[in-house]
């Protein structure tokens, strides 16, 4: 990208050196050229050498292009994480060939200086994914898959936030993007394959007591709802509430007690009328869940 | 004299003023013993017919009247209409007849209506008559039930009417006072064994006592609709109703040995109780529903009778059914389901034992 910037300034700067300098003289000119010769300037500097730059320019998009196209390539990621917008949050599948898919939810992991193909997605409106600092927007459609290829080049966090508006929550609707040096990432991937070492105790009874399961899961418990993001390792990710609130236990809480008043037209229903006890244990309990 | 618009304009000025001086001086008898004028009379039942005849247009009225339902509707009958209206067997106090007007004697005149102007009356009362709105205007299902009582009642005999209206004992107090008394008003309908008296009620049996005692207060609450329910709710002492919840929660539950044939219904009702419908934002039934160690406040849905259960769930579907402080959780889960959906839940519920977990079969 940044080299095709500079190519493109860098050319159209000379161009248009040219262009006013070629005016210049003509206005300082005294005498008239004759027709002909005009026509020769006409044809060289106002067909030919258009075309020409033009055709170099065709050329040097297209030898740009397959980089951006991985699909083309041969030797395909081996990395493809899918990711499908739902009124207001993300749910993110890890596919690797060979090895279980790794679901989790509103944040993304991705190694360093490594190409992800992603596998874009939504289950009910037109979201829209978009890591600005990693590359262009593409949006989810209902009953399509969109493919679009990142590679990230430092390791950081990342913000992305939703870019096609969705509903009440859609300025609420975010995730982040973890680039990670590929070692760690790698040995935090394995990690996910197994449930939490937290996955049990009071907690979990109380959890799967007041029926979180029927729209949650958590990997090692009872849990395995498909309607809300996957808990499995809550703990471990950096926000809550897709992108909006520091993942505090505080903020759990809050969340399974008032979620519509965090986030308007949320699916998730309030349970203010769980003892607060439970609440509290519940959230420390999917706080442990790293 | 000659009478120009300027008579007619202060003739009709002056008429209101006069109308309402004449009320006020209360020469007007509004007395029920001397009845109406005959023109009023006729008047006010030709303005009654004529306008229950034309709201009757609306009423969407069911391929077949729910006869399966016919004991609830009689055992309401019984407390919220008989002291007007008469049953088989039970002659009016002479003080109802001196109503203006007097109500019908329904037997004998309930033929006078179709089936949808039934409902009309029914669900909605006759303003100026005493004729009142059913309880609840949430629950059309409990008027149809209604509607198809008052068709087989012209032909029902005492002893029918009595084995439905009051089941076994034969004629319980009117105003239940200690828990014997308040036990026999539940037992009308859901029977000392708490299996239900009709393909409608719910099973009490081995209910949770927590849901109950919410239920039951939620009832005399209005926060669960229910004309049918709403009487006995509030007519027992609400001292008692946790005494009542813990009677039907200590009953043996039943195996339940209906059937159902429709395999195909049965795996669709087994596959959204167990792992919900995602596209349609509908969670696991079993979630909440199914193993153990549940939030007693969940009911035990398990055995219900289907006709209950898909009742209940169409109620929730359009938001018409309250109850315990949980309720509002069904009301999001439900509004996805189709109708096949609710067919399908029905279908499976009623036929289980005991709800598994959640997850694959």
């Amino acid at each position: 990208m940044a080299t095709l910037f500079w190519v493109m300034t860098c050319g159209g700067a000379l161009i248009w050196a040219g262009t006013v300098a070629v005016l210049l003289y003509a206005v300082r000119r005294r005498t008239l050229y004759s027709e002909p010769a005009a026509s020769r300037l006409i044809f060289w500097a106002g067909a030919v050498f258009p075309a020409i730059t033009l055709i170099l320019l065709l050329g040097y998009a297209l030898w740009l292009m397959p980089s951006l196209r991985p699909l083309a390539q041969p030797g395909a990621p081996t990395l493809r994480i899918e990711v499908t917008g739902r009124q207001y949050w993300w749910r993110v599948i890890y596919r690797q060939p060979g090895t279980p898919p790794v679901v989790s939810a509103n944040e993304i992991r991705l190694p360093v200086g490594e190409r992800v193909e992603f596998t874009l997605k939504s289950d009910d409106v037109i979201h829209s994914f978009w890591i600005p600092a990693l590359g262009g927007k593409m949006d989810m459609i209902p009953g399509r898959e969109n493919r679009l290829s990142l590679r990230a080049t430092k390791p950081g966090t990342f913000r992305g936030p939703c870019t096609e508006f969705c509903g009440t929550s859609h300025a609420l609707m975010a995730f982040s993007a973890v680039a990670m040096e590929p070692a760690e990432f790698r040995q935090w991937l394995a990690g996910q394959h197994v449930p939490s070492a937290g996955a049990t105790g009071t907690g979990a009874r109380l959890f799967i007591r007041h029926g979180c399961g029927a729209c949650h899961a958590v990997a090692g418990t009872e849990a395995t709802g498909m309607l809300g993001p996957d808990l499995s390792h809550l703990g471990s990710r950096e926000t809550l509430g897709a992108g909006i609130l520091p993942n505090s236990q505080d903020n759990i809480a809050r969340f399974i007690a008032e979620p519509d008043v965090i986030k308007p037209g949320v699916q998730m229903p309030g349970f203010d009328m769980l003892p607060p006890d439970d609440i509290e244990a519940i959230a420390s309990w999917l706080k442990g869940l790293k | 004299m000659h009478v120009d618009w300027k008579h007619i304009a202060i003739a009709l000025a002056i008429l209101p003023v006069a109308a309402l001086l004449f009320a006020w001086i209360g020469f007007f008898n509004v007395g029920a013993s001397s009845g109406h004028w005959k023109i009023t009379d006729w008047f006010l039942h030709f303005a009654m017919r004529s306008a229950v005849r034309t709201y009757a247009l609306s009423v969407d009225v069911p391929e077949k009247l729910p006869h399966h339902t016919l004991q609830p509707a009689a055992g309401h009958f019984a407390r919220g209409c008989a002291i007007c209206h008469g049953a088989p067997g039970e002659p009016r106090s002479p003080a109802v007849l001196r109503m203006l007007p007097q109500p019908p004697a329904l037997a004998e005149r309930v033929g006078e209506w179709n089936d949808a102007e039934l409902f009309r009356i029914v669900k909605h009362g006759i303003r100026f008559t005493g004729m009142p709105a059913w309880p609840s205007q949430a629950r059309d299902d409990e008027v149809w039930a209604m509607v198809a009582f008052l068709r087989d009642l012209p032909a029902m005999d005492e002893r029918t009417y009595r084995d439905l209206a009051y089941g076994d004992p034969a004629d319980p107090a009117l105003h239940p006072v200690d828990f014997g008394q308040s036990l026999a008003e539940c037992v009308r309908c859901h029977a000392a064994d708490g299996l239900g008296r009709s393909a409608a009620t719910p099973i009490l049996a081995g209910q949770s006592e927590a849901y109950l005692i919410q239920s039951l207060r939620a009832y005399a609450e209005g926060r669960r609709q229910s004309g049918v329910m709403a009487l006995p709710a509030t007519a027992v002492d609400a001292a008692l109703l946790r005494d009542l919840a813990q009677h039907f929660a200590a009953l043996p539950s039943r195996k339940p040995d209906r059937i159902h044939h429709d395999p195909a219904l049965m795996r669709r009702g087994e596959e959204v109780a167990r792992i919900g419908i995602p596209a349609a934002k509908v969670p696991a039934c079993l979630g909440c529903h199914g193993g153990r160690e549940r939030n007693p406040l969940y009911p035990r849905i398990a055995g219900q009778p289907a006709e209950y259960i898909a009742v209940q769930l169409d109620l929730f579907r359009h938001g018409k059914r309250g109850g315990t402080e949980f309720s509002h959780l069904m009301t999001d889960a439900a509004k996805g389901l189709s109708d096949t959906d609710i067919a399908a839940l029905a279908a499976y519920f009623s036929t289980l034992r005991q709800a598994p977990a959640t997850g694959a079969p």
